[in-house]
């Protein structure tokens, strides 16, 4: 387990590698640049910006530059369009929002999901399967660009209780977390029902039957560990997305996470800003990627890597 | 008091097909200590049968009638009671210890829930017990292999394991649902010997659920031959092979294939099961029957004929007797002889 461990972390190295190249490409190959701007700059002072940011430099040495500076300080540049700031301190300054709102609304959504999808699947066809399975459907065709307005129209404008954006004491993380899981909390459900009601069909379930244990016991113990297996490899790109924020979240609640930052500097040109936000997302897609492979190989017993 | 008494039980089930009825009002006996074999073919309702027993029907599946444990009735009881039943009244092996086993759970664990639940034992004293019955159904190392997983035993290993664990409560009761089917044939006989002296050990009553008469014959000391969830003969076990009173149970015995007769026809009972969405009126056997009559459109009661003996059948006793001496005179079934046809093309026998 150990090794497998050690090798995939090795097989992140060149991933993340190719991924820097890849998107580095696609970013120049985009029209515009940092510094386009609605009345041309003169040519001499575009030079100049060029020059001292590197963008004169041929592709493949701007390449291996910002891959030395990542691999040698751990820098991933200065912000091409806020020159005050580097990307590392862009970062952050948002992750940390994104992680706390992302991760509270990850955990609601699986405590709240997994719980809705057990009920309905082990009352099949009851109000209760009705209920779940109305609110699963309810919450997923609810989009937050949808939800988050209606939410701020509620218990801002209407009833006055939260604040309608900003970033501060918990009361704050109230709106972005429900608008943020209640899709995640749906999907979760869904497939913890489905997974579930698969597992209860099973052989060895009726074998925990016979065996006199109490239903509870049952469930606990012999149906939710199995059940869980595709909820997981759900969850590990679910929890990536989540945490690295939502550009309609940081929109609507002014919240400051990096999803902002992310949309803004793909619409500025800002280079750094960009590469540095994608090797995140890239680097966390591939380590939950692993949690999820190693959390199977705990649950199955069978999977030996 | 028999330990088992069940009465006019039928089991249903709710399909998109609409209703099947998987087992239409059986009465039946077991005495403590005693062996049953319950003997059909696929779909004859034999195990449904047993799961109804045990409270473990399908969700869609309704069971109606009686069925009295030790006195008490326990069909369609309220699950408390029903877990007060299981495992340590009555207690089961199913049919395919692959899958039957939780996979994702030592075997010491799914073991010592058992006793942990039903006895009240810690952990440690549970392990050591199922060890010791992990000992008595004869596995090798007993004490390091009881903490592996089910896929690190064999299938013959995995059905010990769970016999094992069916018989930890000692149970009054074992029902055996084709315990062996899933097995090779010669771990087939070992797993079948294994029963037998444990069953004596015990002194358990035990259902043996087979669709395989040989098993039966060395197992059970009365036999029940059930087809589409009917009743059809019910006699020891000596009769039922020497003098089978019904057709269907003469059918099953001539399709069992012989060593000793090289380059015979294997013999098959004409047709198929019935389809138990729609069954036919009357004996569920008529449409296969040789013997059948226009009377069978109605069910013929199951009536003793002899000490011990019942059979459902229209047919007068001494009718079907006289077909099994010889084979009956059934239509003959499209059946291969082997050592004249040439490979790739069976010819049908002609009547």
């Amino acid at each position: 387990m150990f090794g497998f461990i050690l090798r995939r972390l090795a097989v992140a190295i060149p991933t993340l590698l190719l991924l820097i190249v890849v998107s580095f490409l696609l970013m120049h190959a985009a029209p515009g640049g940092p510094f386009t701007q609605e009345r041309a700059l003169p040519p001499q002072v575009l030079a100049n910006l060029n020059a001292k940011y590197g963008l004169d430099e041929p592709l493949w040495r701007q390449i291996v530059n910002y891959v030395w500076g990542i691999v040698a300080h751990f820098d991933f540049g200065p912000s091409f369009v806020y020159p005050d700031r580097s990307v590392n301190q862009i970062i952050a300054a948002g992750f940390p929002v994104t992680l706390t709102y992302g991760g509270i609304a990850f955990v609601a959504a699986v405590a709240v999901g997994v719980a809705l999808g057990v009920a309905a699947a082990i009352r099949q066809n009851s109000w209760m399967d009705y209920l779940a399975v109305g609110i699963s459907i309810g919450a997923q065709v609810l989009p937050n660009f949808v939800m988050a307005p209606i939410l701020v129209l509620v218990f801002t404008l209407w009833l006055g209780w939260l604040p309608g954006g900003g970033w501060g004491g918990p009361i704050y993380w109230i709106m972005p977390v429900v608008a943020l899981s209640t899709s995640f909390m749906a999907s979760i459900a869904r497939i913890t029902r489905s997974s579930m009601l698969e597992v209860l069909g099973s052989n060895h379930i009726r074998t925990a039957r016979a065996k006199g244990l109490p239903e509870r016991a049952v469930i606990l113990r012999h149906a939710l560990k199995p059940a869980m297996l595709p909820v997981i490899s759900y969850l590990g790109p679910a929890f990536v997305t989540m945490i690295t924020g939502s550009v309609v979240i940081d929109m609507y609640f002014s919240t400051g996470g990096i999803g902002r930052s992310f949309v803004d500097s793909a619409l500025n040109r800002d280079y750094a800003v960009m590469m540095g936000i994608t090797i995140l997302v890239g680097a966390l897609t591939i380590l939950f990627s692993l949690v999820v492979d190693v959390l199977y190989a705990w649950i199955d017993p069978k999977i030996r890597y | 008091m028999a330990l088992l008494e069940i009465r006019d039980l039928t089991v249903r089930f709710a399909t998109t097909d609409g209703e099947v009825s998987a087992v239409n009002g059986i009465d039946l006996d077991v005495e403590r200590g005693q062996t049953l074999g319950i003997v059909g073919e696929s779909g004859s309702g034999k195990s449904q049968l047993a799961f109804s027993i045990m409270g473990l029907l399908a969700r869609n599946g309704r069971a109606s009638g009686s069925v009295r444990f030790d006195g008490a009735e326990i069909l369609n009881a309220p699950p408390k009671v029903l877990n007060r039943i299981r495992a340590r009244g009555i207690a089961m092996v199913f049919q395919d210890p692959m899958t039957s086993l939780n996979p994702y759970m030592r075997v010491s664990d799914q073991m010592a829930e058992v006793l942990m639940l039903h006895k009240g034992l810690g952990k440690r004293e549970a392990v050591t017990e199922a060890t010791r019955m992990l000992d008595a159904v004869k596995i090798p190392d007993a004490r390091g292999r009881i903490r592996l997983y089910p896929h690190e035993f064999s299938g013959g290993m995995r059905q010990r394991v769970m016999i094992a664990m069916a018989l930890l409560c000692r149970p009054d009761l074992l029902i055996a649902d084709e315990p062996t089917t899933a097995l090779d044939v010669t771990v087939q006989a070992q797993i079948m010997e294994l029963l037998a002296d444990l069953r004596r050990e015990f002194g358990m009553a035990m259902i043996l659920i087979t669709h395989d008469l040989g098993v039966v014959a060395g197992a059970c000391e009365r036999v029940m031959v059930m087809y589409g969830g009917r009743v059809m003969e019910r006699a020891p076990v000596g009769p039922i092979f020497a003098d089978p009173a019904h057709p269907y149970t003469q059918g099953l015995l001539a399709a069992i294939p012989r060593v000793d007769q090289k380059g015979e026809r294997l013999t098959a009972i004409p047709g198929s099961p019935p389809n138990m969405t729609n069954p036919p009126p009357g004996c569920p056997f008529a449409p296969r029957c040789a013997y059948a009559m226009p009377v069978c459109e109605t069910m013929p009661p199951l009536d003793p004929f002899a000490p011990g003996r019942e059979r459902a059948c229209h047919a007068g006793l001494a009718t079907v007797r006289a077909g099994h001496a010889p084979q009956p005179d059934l239509p003959e079934p499209a059946a291969a002889d082997l050592d004249e046809a040439p490979a790739g093309l069976l010819h049908e026998a002609k009547p």
